[in-house]
């Protein structure tokens, strides 16, 4: 026989499946320290490309007095400069990074949490069907 | 309000039973704005401008996930740049690339504000843009409106200096360049206006969020006021590129607008609000529950008369 509230409760449960709990369960199938270790990298990653792309826009911008004056300049200390900017930008954009992956991971979990309560009120409907 | 209620429910009902088709169809019909809408501000290109061209992709549009829509916009944007110049191509390029690459991986679902903002720009009714992604957006919301007014500002400086940086030297490529750049970042106008959606999409987000009556509402008048205030005491030292009359017709029109996603999106009975308190073994629940708006279908009821003669 039809049980009402058990179907209530799977249509529930397969909604969530389809939207956000797809998002969250591939989040939920990676330890905290492995998703946050991985979005931080791609972060990394992401932020040396922008820093090149504003780097290179720069050097493009004064490119003839850079030319006119290379004999002069202390690359050496510009390089030293231009790489202190660089590990404070990649470091700013991977904190925020780990701020907001880091909330939420901790969100889907939770909302993961709820969907394993549903999963065992489910399970105990079928049991007490079963007896 | 009882015959906008139901006329609601119908749009809903009707969403909901045809939307394996209406979904594809609408994004076909964004795209198609979208890529229009930029054709023709910067339409220097016949090639790409070509009507063949704009349906395929917008046809293209339909079948794959909404954020590639974002992708095809950039690059009929950097296109566009690069028949008026190279430096533009490149400049813009940058602007873009920056954004993709900073913000669009932190919530690539806010990416579509940077769509709306330059067509709501062009309809002159920008103001909705930060109230509404408040509204229904988090708080991240507001990069994405930052992101939106910056496009917007590049492709409006290229589009009014097209002519002039096309007759500029074309031998000297990077006094063109210098040019460019110089006249994207002299425009401080542009930061007032940053500052007063990033602090309304901010602050609509804030209070929408209170547990007070009229909370949504009371997050749109806030909103649209410090936009004012800001946009108003800014364009006293800065040119914001938004007279005084066009201002205040825009955050009417987007007043209005505002309250129509209001009605739509949360749309309560305050009167009937219930309080109840409760425990378990954890805690101790305070809850505010507050009734949706709704009104019943009238019952048609179909009777059939056969007669027979």
């Amino acid at each position: 026989m039809l049980n009402e509230e058990r179907i209530k409760l799977m249509t529930k449960m397969a909604a969530y499946e389809e939207n956000e709990g797809k998002q969250f369960m591939a989040i939920g199938s990676y330890f905290r320290s492995d998703y946050m270790g991985k979005q931080v990298i791609h972060s990394v990653i992401s932020a040396t490309i922008a820093y090149l792309v504003v780097l290179g826009l720069y050097i493009y911008y004064h490119f003839e007095s850079l030319m006119q004056e290379i004999y002069k300049l202390d690359l050496l200390g510009m390089g030293k400069r231009a790489l202190f900017y660089y590990a404070i930008f990649v470091a700013g954009y991977a904190v925020i990074t780990y701020i907001v992956y880091s909330v939420r991971y901790n969100r889907a979990r939770k909302s993961l949490r709820r969907y394993y309560n549903h999963l065992k009120q489910l399970l105990a409907m079928y049991d007490l069907e079963n007896k | 309000m009882s015959a906008l209620l139901e006329i609601r429910d119908v749009l809903r009902d009707f969403y909901s039973k045809h939307e394996l088709y209406l979904f594809p169809f609408l994004k076909f019909c964004l795209a198609f704005v979208v890529i229009l809408t930029i054709n023709f501000n910067l339409g220097v290109t016949s090639r790409i401008s070509n009507m063949v061209v704009v349906l395929m992709v917008a046809l293209l549009s339909a079948c794959l996930p909404l954020n590639l829509l974002v992708v095809f916009a950039m690059v009929f944007t950097v296109i566009h740049f690069y028949e008026i110049s190279l430096e533009c191509a490149i400049a813009g390029g940058a602007v873009f690339l920056l954004m993709f690459l900073l913000y669009y991986r932190f919530s690539p679902r806010n990416a579509l504000v940077v769509l709306f903002m330059p067509i709501f720009f062009g309809l002159k009714i920008p103001f909705v843009v930060p109230i509404v992604v408040g509204l229904l957006c988090s708080v991240t919301g507001a990069v994405a409106v930052g992101c939106g007014v910056i496009a917007y500002y590049v492709i409006a400086y290229m589009k009014d200096n097209a002519t002039l940086i096309s007759s500029l030297d074309a031998d000297n490529l990077i006094a063109r360049f210098r040019y460019i750049v110089d006249g994207l970042l002299e425009k401080k106008g542009v930061l007032v206006v940053l500052l007063a959606f990033c602090s309304a999409t901010i602050i609509v987000w804030l209070l929408r969020r209170l547990s007070v009556d009229y909370a949504w509402t009371i997050a749109i008048f806030a909103g649209s006021v410090i936009m004012a205030v800001i946009l108003l005491l800014g364009g006293l030292n800065y040119d914001t590129g938004l007279s005084t009359g066009a201002m205040i017709g825009g955050l009417l029109g987007s007043l209005l607008l505002a309250f129509v996603v209001q009605f739509f999106a949360f749309n309560v009975d305050y009167s009937r609000t219930e309080l109840v308190q409760y425990e378990d073994d954890e805690y101790y629940y305070y809850v505010k529950a507050i009734p949706k708006n709704s009104v019943s279908k009238s019952k048609r009821a179909v009777k059939k008369i056969t007669s027979v003669l």
